[in-house]
């Protein structure tokens, strides 16, 4: 199992390093999502006390310019904006990625490679089992890049932060990747046409985005979004990435943990359980 | 009961799809041991359904099959390992070089690090691509590329082979080049599965030939047992006017021959067309014959005279798929 499935994960990566357009491409997209994204959409400057204002004491803009401060700080967990979006991003990027495991999948199917695997003498969840892993090796290397960019465009980490703090951000994030990335594998086994993936990835991708705790914080959402935020693994994964990143607090640091492990155990164990069955009942 | 003499035994096989299509009603045979063995028939005769139920990609709906001893439902894992299959498709991956392709096959199937190197350059050799190994499969053209998939099966060194339709899309010459291939293997000791619709394929290479039609073996024998079957070969008489050619039957008919008219020819069934054509000859010297022809029988007439159809194009294949086999052949 571990053997086949080794030789099929470094088969993944040779694929994705063989080819050199491919890998500048996403290699390049985090470093412009952080650089542009994180950039322009400056909540800091844009809720500052408007220059414009006449009349007003230094004492007086002091104030305001506290109350500003204490509510970026109540909802962001920093002054920076900068850096509450690039830790989110960080996790919005891992759900991202997870839908490589369905095109690899689709296309194998596809393209008949997939008869070849079917036919080897290997245990076959080892088939499943790669492509997942291939998403959390890709998310690794990317999520390193990731936040050496947003490091180097003025990202704050939080004061004191230590290897276990890194460790622990690097496991929620792949977590988030893997649980996403048997959503696709399964749905990608089932599906017979490469669109769906592409279409799936459309319709989920920026709802799970928006819904979470990835770009704006949880508590100026509606109660109805609220409720779904609440739900919304990538949420969890935000949440606690971001208490080790950046010292933003949690909650409720075990719940979320928690709710997070399970959502992700119970879409692996469904993915592994049908994608197997797909191969075994043909 | 399976036979110890069978490298491969199906037993009443049959195969109904999800979509309702039965694909196999009931396909019984043994290949024995060392023999190349064709499955001949027309597309949709059931041909690639039973290799992919032989090489456990799908499971029988009916009916039982070993392969090498092994039941290929409830003893798959020990099937594959001795089997090497090439499929009807090209499956090689494009954005992987020749090398890898090998190579992956090889460790899947267990071999170490090292004996994988050594068989996938062994193979790439005895397929003649070892000068193409490090470029891409996608660079291949398409003779290469079903090289490289007969590479990517022989790389564990199979016991048995599965070739689905080997030479579909091939030249004249890369198809020659297959079967010199095909007979090298078989004197090396593999035990070969083959499935064609080319007759002249299955002539040339099979030591047994089972006809399929429909889902249903129609016969099974040697391709000389198979063509003995029509009674001999056939001698075609054209007279110059067609009033003459009751006479020319009656004329053969007394003299013990057997003949039928069709088509404004007199046909004239002999065991030997070269021990009778002296005597026909000399028997019609007084009429005005046009043309005289020979016929010698051929797996196509074997098929057309069971089964009253003729062995051609007809099943729709998934078309993403066909198309990039066709791009991938034809380059």
């Amino acid at each position: 199992m571990m053997r086949a499935t080794l030789v099929l994960l470094v088969r993944e990566l040779k694929k994705w390093f063989g080819r050199k357009p491919v890998l500048v491409m996403s290699l390049l997209t985090p470093v412009l999502w952080i650089a542009l994204f994180g950039k322009s959409l400056n909540l800091t400057n844009m809720l500052m006390p408007p220059g414009s204002l006449e009349g007003i004491s230094p004492e007086m803009m002091k104030i305001l310019e506290e109350m500003v401060t204490a509510r970026l700080i109540e909802l962001f967990g920093t002054t920076d904006y900068f850096t509450y979006i690039s830790s989110g991003m960080l996790v919005v990027f891992a759900v991202f990625q997870g839908m490589f495991s369905g095109i690899s999948i689709i296309f194998d199917k596809r393209l008949g490679y997939m008869d070849r695997l079917l036919v080897a003498p290997i245990p076959r969840l080892s088939i499943w089992l790669s492509k997942i892993l291939a998403v959390a090796v890709r998310v690794t290397l990317l999520s390193l890049l990731l936040l050496a960019v947003s490091l180097l465009l003025g990202m704050n980490l939080k004061e004191g932060i230590g290897v276990i703090d890194l460790l622990a951000s690097w496991s929620y994030i792949v977590l988030l990747a893997m649980t996403i990335a048997s959503l696709y594998a399964l749905l990608s086994f089932y599906a017979d046409n490469q669109e769906i993936v592409f279409a799936a990835g459309n319709l989920l991708n920026l709802p799970l985005m928006f819904t979470s705790s990835a770009m704006f914080p949880v508590e100026q959402m509606p109660d109805w979004l609220q409720k779904l935020a609440s739900a919304n693994p990538v949420t969890f994964a935000a949440d606690l990435v971001r208490y080790h990143l950046i010292g933003r607090p949690v909650g409720d640091y075990t719940a979320e943990l928690v709710k997070l492990v399970v959502i992700a155990l119970v879409m692996l164990v469904v993915s592994g359980w049908a994608s197997l069955r797909w191969m075994n009942n043909r | 009961m399976r036979r110890e003499e069978c490298a491969v035994e199906t037993i009443k096989l049959e195969k109904t799809y999800k979509n309702g299509v039965k694909a196999l009603k009931g396909v019984s045979f043994c290949i024995r041991v060392g023999e190349i063995f064709s499955l001949l028939g027309p597309n949709g005769a059931g041909k690639t359904t039973t290799v992919k139920i032989l090489s456990t990609l799908i499971k029988p709906s009916g009916g039982t099959a070993y392969v090498g001893g092994y039941n290929v439902v409830e003893e798959s894992s020990k099937v594959r390992k001795i089997i090497g299959i090439v499929p009807q498709d090209l499956t090689a991956d494009d954005e992987m070089t020749g090398y890898d392709n090998v190579y992956v096959q090889a460790r899947l199937h267990g071999l170490s690090r090292n004996e994988a190197k050594k068989k996938t350059e062994e193979v790439l050799e005895f397929m003649g691509l070892l000068e193409a190994a490090n470029r891409k499969a996608r660079t291949y053209s398409g003779g290469m590329r079903k090289r490289l998939e007969i590479a990517m099966s022989l790389v564990h060194s199979p016991r048995l082979l599965f070739l689905d339709e080997p030479t579909l899309g091939l030249d004249v010459q890369s198809r020659r080049h297959l079967w010199d291939l095909i007979r090298k293997l078989k004197m090396e000791g593999t035990t070969i599965l083959l499935t064609t619709h080319y007759m002249e394929e299955a002539d040339a290479l099979s030591d047994r030939i089972a006809i399929i039609d429909l889902g249903k073996v129609v016969a099974l024998g040697s391709p000389e047992e198979l063509k003995a079957r029509l009674g001999g070969d056939r001698i075609y008489i054209k007279p110059v006017l067609n009033q003459d050619l009751i006479s020319i039957k009656e004329r053969l008919e007394r003299k013990g021959y057997e003949v039928s008219i069709l088509n404004g020819e007199v046909i004239v069934k002999v065991k030997k067309a070269e021990d009778s054509l002296f005597d026909i000859i000399n028997l019609l010297r007084d009429s005005k014959i046009s043309s005289l022809r020979i016929s010698k029988p051929n797996l196509e007439d074997v098929f057309l005279e069971l089964t009253g159809r003729k062995l051609r194009d007809e099943e729709p294949l998934d078309s993403f798929r066909y198309r990039i086999h066709s791009m991938r052949v034809r380059r």
